[in-house]
């Protein structure tokens, strides 16, 4: 589902040349369940904006689901993002501007789905924010409004989800419900997870770890 | 498609609020663009747009002369040969006095009387003030119809008699508007006599300033037989006048007009569309995540911009929409202030054509003001989710940006253009626009930049205010230009109002006379001059003036019947009040050629020019003038060329002959007073003047300077208003930014009082920086005010020009006021916000 080939992303930073992926290669197979772990700075973020085409990589290739991501256009990346990508960021970033259930509406309307609002009606039903969807996002707390950018990234159906340290500004027992959420969705779905965690014992409960080091993949090994 | 309209609609709801100076910008610009066209336009329909009903006919033979039998007998041979003629008349007119004949009513007004003969109107209705029409036969037996005003003025009703001239009219009807009558600024109010009465009065006995006219009411188009008048005429001083030409005539004067004061308007609207440009600016910036939100989840760069492009749209129309309102608001505002000046009938509703054109105009702007600032929305890229970095990619040269601004530069040229009607104009606009506000610009920068290099600065809270004046993403030059801008043109017309009042001020005007008397007869003089002499203890000064028109200039006919001598009518073409002296006057100097020297006989007529008809005519000290006085031809050569000093003007005559050659000429006289008399005592002077020599003429010069105060005051009120307009829009933009910078300032705010600042110290910050702001807006305003006053006094009004210290710092001090009151006003909730809320949320 996923092909990473010798990805190297280098910046610039002043006067130096700061490489935060070096030489990155694997594979990620459909349906399958990976976490991606590492220290600050290992470069997990970049490699998750990569693969979702929010960033270029300096050279290497990445396909998602058959498509040359490094070959694709703008705005075919976002064709790309709103038809098989769901992605799910560490501060949420949700549209503060609209409602809950307008920001789960929102990729939905963007791909031109239809019965768009049974839809969104079913996926808030899922995270269990049924009365809060006519609240702005200033108005939900972190965990719920983490819940309702779950339920946007899935609301047109990924393939691929990928999610960049999700629970991190969440609490413990908040962090564990997403983290619950999240897998029940995968599971019930079929969709190929990528999360990026700091934290070891969500890590541990994937199917896959890949572990990142100075933006090497120092260890990949099947839990 | 339907993502677009969801999420605008959406965006619509959640943001309007912050885009309400947008459409505050836009209501304002478009409600003075709508405002100013209906009101011209409103008055174009009653006052001008019928040059037929205003001539009272399809065509009209004119002369201020009485017709020569040769004159009459060509009209005659052409009219015969033309049988469109379905009806004439003869109409004649002059000014004089009317005066109650009630020996115990002193009252007395200046007239425009007018002798009327069946059928009248020719063309139009004449209705009386008592609803029923006009009927010829309310004038037989020494009738009068007066205008009704006059029955106020004169304190006389219906069934009274006046005296004009040396004849008794009784009052037999009065009328509230007259045909033809709403045009044109007069002295007096009208009265309606029979043409034969008129004649038999013996008022034109002795006046000279009369005008008759033959009008015909044509049963076709009457161009040909106008052709056929002026080329048998030609050579005389008659003029022939179409209505068709003066509709043309009035539409382009009318639509000049509609279109400078249209520019006017859409001055105020470009300063919205800083405004707008600014908003915009701002509004991306604070959508970059949403933006950044909305490409991760898959919408491309196009359809977001497509997004907030609508929103500005239906915003732009909103504001437009509300700027009509606006205008309708203005226009009442104006038809209480100037219902007094402006025509009775005149409607102040605003049209629906300015309206249309308004709000396109509204649109048109809001879009080409804010594409440049979300054309910055395709560059943001999603990445800033994962890292927020400033794109490093935005140094190199982006076309599309460049492309877009000189669309818009285009866009806003063909807006000029379009609403000049002229791309002369436009580009004038545009242009002049560009370079004050370059100006403008590069003050404000100068300034700001000195500021900084006080190095003195030991107070914090100054040092702070000064630093927020450089705070990164600051408004102070934006800030500066647009409140400087307003602020410049109401401080401008300030000063120019200061000096227009000085200039016509009765008492530094040693010169100015008083009285002026004028169609006083040889026999009358001597007596008229000691009766003056008795009552005010004056003897007044005394000057032959005898009536004359330029028939040759170096042996060529002048004539009047070419297009271009008729438009220069007013200046070459009319009948001139000459005189003859030995000396200078006073407040005369001669610029080219030499005066005449005491007692030198003459060989050949010496005339000397006033330098401005020299110009004009383009004749010099040795040309020959030919000039007409009542049908007898006198040539003189041209010996001098005089300046005079129309401010110290007792009289103004712009010919002057040499003793000698004009004493035979039939002439009258002019006398004229210096001293100030009580109103009351000149009023009863005019009146036993007028009782023992009707046929003179006076003109109170206190009523004239009067008349021209109120025409003044009108026209600064005018102005002023649309300059607080503009000021206004200053306003707008400073609250406008203030809101921009507001986060940030919130953010420091928190920092300064975490470190242990105290509001105290943090409202003087506060204001300081907007007192500095509006102190350096209103030295900006101030100073360019003092300079356009001064050139506009000097080079085009050609007024005496003095600095008023007083306008000029208390335009500086309300400036910095108004501004430091917005600017707090607007972010005064900053100083109570707790930091610890502000630094979490960073």
């Amino acid at each position: 589902m996923i092909q990473l080939k010798n990805v190297t992303k280098t910046v610039r930073s002043g006067a130096e040349e700061l490489t935060i992926l070096n030489d990155v290669s694997f594979d990620i197979a459909a349906g399958q369940f990976v976490a991606v772990t590492g220290a600050s700075g290992s470069g997990k973020s970049t490699l998750l904006g990569l693969i979702a085409g929010l960033d270029a990589p300096s050279s290497g290739v990445i396909s998602v689901d058959g498509d040359e991501v490094t070959a694709m256009s703008e705005d075919g990346l976002a064709r790309l993002r709103s038809e098989k990508i769901g992605f799910i960021f560490q501060s949420f970033h949700l549209i503060p501007s609209l409602t809950a259930y307008e920001n789960i509406l929102i990729p939905m309307e963007i791909l031109g789905l239809d019965n768009v609002r049974e839809r969104a009606n079913g996926l808030i039903e899922q995270v269990d924010l049924t009365n809060r969807g006519h609240h702005y996002p200033a108005e939900l707390s972190g965990g719920e409004q983490q819940r309702i950018a779950i339920a946007r990234a899935f609301a047109n159906s990924p393939k691929i989800m990928l999610a960049d340290e999700p629970t991190g500004n969440l609490d413990s027992k908040n962090g564990q419900h997403i983290f619950d959420l999240m897998k029940d969705l995968h599971s019930r779905n079929n969709v190929t997870l990528v999360l990026v965690t700091h934290d070891a014992a969500l890590a541990a409960r994937a199917e896959r770890r890949i572990v990142l080091a100075d933006g090497e993949v120092i260890r990949d090994d099947l839990t | 498609m339907r993502f677009i309209f969801n999420l605008t609609k959406r965006e619509i709801r959640s943001s309007w609020q912050r885009l309400l100076f947008f459409f505050l910008c836009i209501a304002l610009g478009v409600g003075s663009v709508v405002a100013l066209r209906s009101l011209i336009q409103n008055l174009t329909k009653v006052v001008g747009n019928d040059a037929r009903a205003l001539m009272t006919a399809d065509l009209e033979v004119t002369s201020t002369n009485d017709f020569s039998p040769s004159e009459i007998a060509k009209i005659e041979e052409v009219i015969a040969a033309f049988p469109i003629i379905e009806d004439r008349n003869e109409v004649i007119t002059t000014a004089s006095m009317a005066r109650p004949s009630d020996p115990a009513n002193t009252a007395l007004e200046f007239i425009e009387l007018k002798g009327i003969e069946p059928p009248f109107p020719l063309v139009g209705t004449f209705s009386l003030s008592s609803g029923e029409p006009f009927d010829f036969k309310l004038l037989e037996n020494s009738g009068a119809v007066i205008a009704r005003i006059l029955t106020e003025e004169l304190n006389v009703k219906v069934g009274d008699k006046l005296k004009i001239a040396e004849t008794e009219f009784q009052i037999r009807g009065t009328f509230d508007e007259e045909p033809g009558g709403t045009s044109g600024f007069r002295l007096g109010s009208r009265i309606f006599v029979e043409k034969k009465a008129f004649d038999q009065a013996g008022i034109t006995r002795n006046t000279s300033r009369i005008r008759r006219r033959i009008l015909y009411r044509t049963s076709d188009n009457p161009t040909e037989l106008v052709r056929a008048l002026r080329t048998a005429l030609t050579g005389t001083t008659v003029q022939v006048n179409s209505y068709r030409e003066q509709q043309e005539n009035l539409g382009e004067q009318f639509e000049r007009t509609e279109n400078y004061l249209a520019l006017t308007g859409l001055l105020i609207l470009v300063l919205g569309g800083v405004g707008v440009w600014n908003v915009a600016r701002a509004f991306v910036e604070q959508k970059r995540k949403t933006v950044a939100v909305l490409k991760c989840l898959g919408a491309g760069g196009n359809r977001v911009i497509t997004v907030y492009l609508l929103q500005i749209l239906t915003l732009g129309i909103i504001g437009s929409l509300f700027g009509v309102l606006l205008a309708q608001g203005g226009l009442l505002i104006a038809k209480q202030q100037f219902a007094a000046d402006l025509p009775e009938k005149m409607s102040y509703a605003v049209s629906f054509s300015t309206a249309i054109q308004g709000i396109i105009l509204g649109v048109l702007i809001s879009l080409l003001f804010s594409a440049l600032p979300l054309l910055q929305i395709r560059t943001i890229k999603p990445k800033l989710l994962l890292r927020d970095e400033n794109n490093a990619a935005l140094s190199r040269l982006d076309w599309t940006k460049w492309i877009f601004g000189a669309v818009s530069l285009a866009g806003l040229l063909a807006v000029a253009v379009w609403q000049a009607g002229s791309v002369r104009v436009g580009m004038y606009f545009l242009g002049g626009l560009a370079a004050t506000g370059l100006v403008l610009y590069g003050s404000a920068t100068l300034l700001t930049w000195l500021l900084r290099k006080v190095k003195v600065l030991t107070s914090f809270s100054f040092r702070q205010a000064v630093n927020s004046l450089y705070r990164p993403g600051n408004q102070t030059r934006i800030i500066l230009l647009a409140v400087g801008l307003g602020a410049f043109v109401v401080i401008t017309v300030q000063i120019m109002q200061a000096n227009l009042v000085r200039e016509f001020d009765f008492s530094r005007n040693r010169r100015l006379p008083s009285l002026v008397f004028v169609d006083i007869q040889r026999s009358q003089i001597e007596d008229l001059a000691r009766l003056i002499k008795e009552r005010t203890g004056e003897t007044p000064e005394q000057t032959p003036t005898v009536r004359a028109r330029i028939s040759f200039v170096n042996g060529e006919p002048i004539d009047y019947q070419q297009r271009e001598v008729r438009q220069q009518q007013g200046q070459i073409g009319r009948e001139f009040a000459i005189t003859y002296r030995e000396a200078l006057e006073e407040n005369e100097t001669v610029i080219d050629g030499s005066w005449w020297k005491p007692g030198e006989a003459p060989e050949l007529p010496e005339v000397s020019v006033d330098e401005r008809m020299a110009s004009t005519l383009k004749v010099g000290p040795g040309d020959s003038m030919t000039f007409d006085i009542s049908g007898r031809k006198i040539t003189a050569l041209v010996s001098s060329v005089r300046k005079i000093d129309v401010r110290n003007a007792r009289t103004a005559f712009v010919f002057v002959f040499k003793p000698g050659s004009l004493e035979k000429a039939p002439q009258s006289f002019a006398a004229t007073t210096l001293n100030h008399v009580p109103a009351t005592d000149r009023q009863r002077l005019q009146r036993d003047i007028l009782d023992r020599f009707p046929n003179v003429q006076i003109f109170d010069v206190a009523d004239i300077i009067a008349a021209v105060n109120r025409l003044v005051n009108n026209f600064v009120i005018a102005i002023s208003f649309v300059g607080s307009f503009v000021l206004l829009s200053g306003f707008l933009i400073l609250i406008g930014s203030v809101a921009l910078t507001k986060s940030q300032r919130i953010y420091e705010n928190a920092i300064l009082k975490t470190l242990g600042a105290r509001r105290r110290a943090l409202a003087t910050i506060l204001f300081t920086e907007y007192g500095l702001l509006g102190l350096l807006a209103g030295i900006i305003a101030s100073g360019f005010g003092v300079t356009l006053s001064y050139l506009v006094s000097r080079f085009l009004m050609k007024i005496d020009w003095v600095f008023d210290p007083v306008i000029a710092g208390l335009g500086v001090l309300v400036t910095a006021v108004l501004v430091t009151f917005v600017g707090v006003a607007a972010s005064f909730d900053v100083l109570f916000r707790k930091p610890l809320a502000t630094l979490r949320s960073q």
